[in-house]
């Protein structure tokens, strides 16, 4: 080969290396997808080490172990609220999610013969039951196990997922924080937190121009955690929150916030918190007189908010992790057969369970009995890298984050009509309004 | 013209190949590998001795396993108790003591076969078994055991025990647990009551007349006995993926451990390791200094040196020089690695640690011990 080709391959194949992920990404990008003017001190001072560039492997024992000969049925654990919980309508959306995947796996065979069987527990209970549930899991020889969706509960299961080493599919906890903790027994295949923000950041700011803006939310590790990255969103792009007001889970007076928030005149309203609280402040703040519109996070999409705040909800907009109106076959097969099984609808909770456990029967099938193994072929990067799920295509990032496509969706007419989110920019801020409407 | 673009071909593929040999291969400057092999006796080349300084350096390592007579291969935590070794396994407590090992479960009377983590009271010889289970006491032979169920235990599963005089502090999954053997008496501390984010807590240590808590999530915590007041220090830079700078405080808010020593706390975590003296941060991390990885599992100061227990092996420091310990996995072999101003200078050990993934680390005399991922092992001091 002449000189001059063989350099210029050889530049080409340099160039690929360093533009292609070598995480399986479809392309590189920054940490959570994060624009780069709303990279943490991104306009002041470099970082000095990045985190999350690459993932963490897992170098412990355990690989060789032979997988038993004496079993009558193959466990995976189940974590989340199933009693005692405001939550318990989720969770059991989700664990009839996992149980239809489940059910299917075993119309086609199970695992060589041997029966999938689920291991329920619940989350809720005494302080920190989640750890002590995910301990009996390990009595019980669960293979692996799904859960949790509150954002705590599933933290505290985590650390001890590390310690029995089993490993662990989230698909209800949207914290960013829970894949942040570089423990590599754990992926979470529902988008968190953070892509619900930067999607808000982006519709609200840059494509209906508003640049004041007042949260309101839970005061619970679901609504702290969730709007901080929203939070530190909008600070970096140079409009920081007009106002940041709580309430207690369960309130239902709401009246002293909302004077709050028109006493600061926002041109527009962000509310983070559960379906059934925020349904009665978005009917306040109409009654009220505030006609602001209102933005909220990915649990405001729920049936129970459309039926509580009922016209007054119309021109809502929030995030969501799917699109459960979406024409794909898969979709539409798991919806019916979802509803002949259970007799209702399922929720974003019942959607992703569904993908997560056919996930972990898949990497069971893949690999066998040994959890060190089932670790090692979920976190590959490759294996389930771009999974197609009846949620959508799952894109996990270095820290087994699902970074993949985020919806929208908006009340028309009493429904949520979904819409894909504008493409995340990464120019500056367009010239926005500066006065309230 | 030909020339020319011969020559710009040339230095391309010299361009390139550096470029790719960087990413694949990894930097190696820097390095000196010794030919002189750490021999089997208990002694070490001259020159090495130089390299390290007041730094002990171990060797002669012997592996424990199953077959030795432990319970299970994967020990998560080891702690000496005068001539005895206590190890915590997933299927037992053993203790070695005499040259054989013996082995207590749940049917002895501990509250759970997972032992995550031991300590022992100076004040009282009594063992403190953090179990997956609840905390048990060991007691002039008899087995006492707390829950949530039967005490004001903050959960079952103890990731971390110390004693302090008459006081037990336990790091749990629901929060910070202290125990007053006097009076019986518990106290849970929690966000609710302490400067914690939120209630998880993994590490616990006592030193210069303060308890120090690794809060997951929330940095380190410090108690004061004396006015009951506390004080907690977070990453100043509040980011989960970065650090922003590695001097300003501790490295990450997520810390697995804490140990005190010598007027200096040390804390552990999955991004890298922290020195606080009082007044100044120090971070350390894998890129910068010869901490092997920046995954630590458990730490433990000892006088004027503290240990790392890494998913990649063993390292040592004494704020001068480091001393880390790996097993090499083709030749399963052993290797030193000593970082100090001069460089990284990389030694053959004939024996190794039993396995690269450490979780527990303790010194008895001249014997350092630890708990593996596959097993546990002694390693004697070289002089």
């Amino acid at each position: 080969m002449k000189p001059k080709i063989q350099a210029l391959l050889f530049f080409i194949f340099a160039i690929l290396f360093s533009v292609l992920d070598v995480n399986g990404q479809e392309h590189k990008m920054n940490y959570g997808k994060t624009p780069d003017d709303m990279i943490p001190y991104g306009r002041f001072q470099k970082a000095y080490i990045n985190f999350f560039d690459k993932p963490q492997a897992f170098t412990g024992a355990g690989r060789e172990k032979a997988p038993p000969t004496d079993l009558t049925e193959v466990r995976i654990g189940f974590l989340g609220p199933l009693e005692g919980s405001a939550m318990v309508p989720q969770g059991i959306q989700m664990l009839q999610g996992a149980t239809l995947a489940v059910d299917e796996a075993n119309k086609k065979g199970g695992y060589n013969g041997l029966p999938f069987k689920i291991m329920p527990h619940n989350d809720v209970g005494l302080w920190g039951a989640a750890a002590n549930e995910v301990v009996k899991m390990d009595d019980e020889k669960v293979w692996a196990f799904l859960g949790s969706i509150d954002g705590i509960n599933t933290h505290v299961a985590l650390r001890v997922t590390f310690k029995l080493e089993i490993p662990m599919v989230n698909t209800g906890d949207p914290d960013p924080t829970l894949t942040e903790t570089r423990i590599p027994w754990v992926i979470r295949c529902i988008s968190d937190d953070r892509q619900s923000s930067y999607a808000l950041v982006n519709y609200i700011y840059r494509k209906k121009g508003h640049s004041r803006v007042a949260v309101l939310r839970v005061d619970s590790r679901y609504g702290r955690v969730g709007i901080l990255e929203f939070k530190d969103a909008v600070l970096r792009i140079g409009y920081p929150l007009v106002l940041e007001v709580r309430y207690a889970e369960g309130d239902t007076d709401f009246t002293t916030q909302i004077q709050r928030m028109i006493d600061s005149s926002p041109d527009a309203i962000v509310l983070w918190g559960n379906a059934k609280e925020t349904a009665l402040i978005i009917k306040q703040i109409r009654k009220m007189g505030m006609k602001q519109p209102i933005f909220g996070s990915d649990r405001l999409m729920s049936p129970e908010l459309l039926k509580i705040a009922g016209k007054d909800a119309e021109g809502l907009v929030t995030t969501c992790q799917y699109n459960p109106t979406l024409n794909d076959s898969a979709l539409q097969a798991f919806n019916k057969n979802y509803y002949d099984k259970y007799g209702m609808e399922p929720d974003v909770f019942a959607a992703h369970a569904y993908d997560g456990m056919n996930i972990i029967i898949d990497a069971i099938h893949k690999v066998g009995l040994n959890r060190v193994l089932i670790r090692d072929v979920l976190t590959d990067l490759k294996t389930f890298q771009g999974y197609k799920g009846v949620t959508g295509k799952i894109i996990f990032d270095a820290s087994w984050n699902d970074i993949g496509s985020i919806w929208m969706a908006e009340v028309r007419d009493g429904k949520f009509v979904f819409f894909p989110p504008s493409p995340l920019t990464y120019d500056k801020p367009a010239n926005n309004k500066s006065t309230s409407e | 013209m030909k020339t020319t673009i011969q020559k710009f071909a040339a230095g391309a593929k010299i361009f390139s190949l550096i470029i790719l040999g960087g990413c694949f291969l990894g930097f190696t400057t820097d390095v000196n590998k010794s030919d002189l092999e750490v021999p089997a006796t208990k002694s070490i080349k001259t020159d090495i001795k130089k390299e390290l300084g007041v730094m002990p350096v171990y060797g002669n390592w012997k592996t424990f396993t199953k077959e030795d007579g432990l319970p299970a291969d994967k020990a998560f935590c080891v702690r000496i108790d005068g001539e005895r070794v206590l190890v915590g396994t997933n299927a037992g407590l053993a203790v070695y003591e005499n040259n054989e090992w013996k082995t207590y479960t749940v049917e002895d009377g501990l509250a759970h076969s997972g032992v995550i983590s031991i300590d022992v009271s100076e004040l009282t010889g009594d063992i403190w078994i953090g179990t997956l289970g609840g905390l048990t006491r060991w007691s002039a032979g008899r087995f006492y055991t707390f829950t949530q169920f039967n005490s004001g235990l903050p959960n079952d599963v103890i990731y971390s025990v110390v004693c302090d005089g008459k006081d037990v502090w336990v790091a749990t999954g629901g929060g910070a647990g202290h125990y007053d053997t006097y009076t019986e008496e518990w106290g849970i501390y929690t966000e609710r009551n302490a400067p914690m984010h939120e209630p998880w807590t993994y590490g616990v240590c006592a030193g210069g007349n303060k308890i120090w808590i690794a809060a997951w999530g929330g940095g380190v915590i410090e108690y004061n006995p004396k006015t009951k007041g506390f004080r907690d220090y977070t990453d100043p830079d509040g980011e989960m993926e970065i650090d922003l700078f590695p001097d300003d405080g501790v490295v990450h808010n997520i810390t697995t451990g804490v140990s005190y020593a010598d007027d200096i706390l040390w804390v552990g975590t999955y991004f890298g390791l922290s020195r606080y003296d009082g007044t100044h941060w120090k971070g350390y991390f894998d890129h910068d200094s010869g901490l092997i990885s920046n995954f630590i599992n458990f730490v433990k100061a000892d006088g004027s040196v503290v240990w790392l227990c890494t998913d990649l092996g063993l390292s040592s420091f004494d704020g001068d020089t480091w001393v880390s310990y790996q097993k090499d996995k083709n030749s399963k072999k052993g290797k030193i690695l000593i970082t100090n101003d001069s460089g990284l200078k990389e030694v053959d050990a004939p024996t190794s640690i039993s396995h690269n993934f450490v979780s527990g680390v303790d010194i008895q005399g001249d014997n350092i011990w630890l708990a593996t991922s596959k097993g546990v092992c002694r390693g004697e001091k070289l002089k």
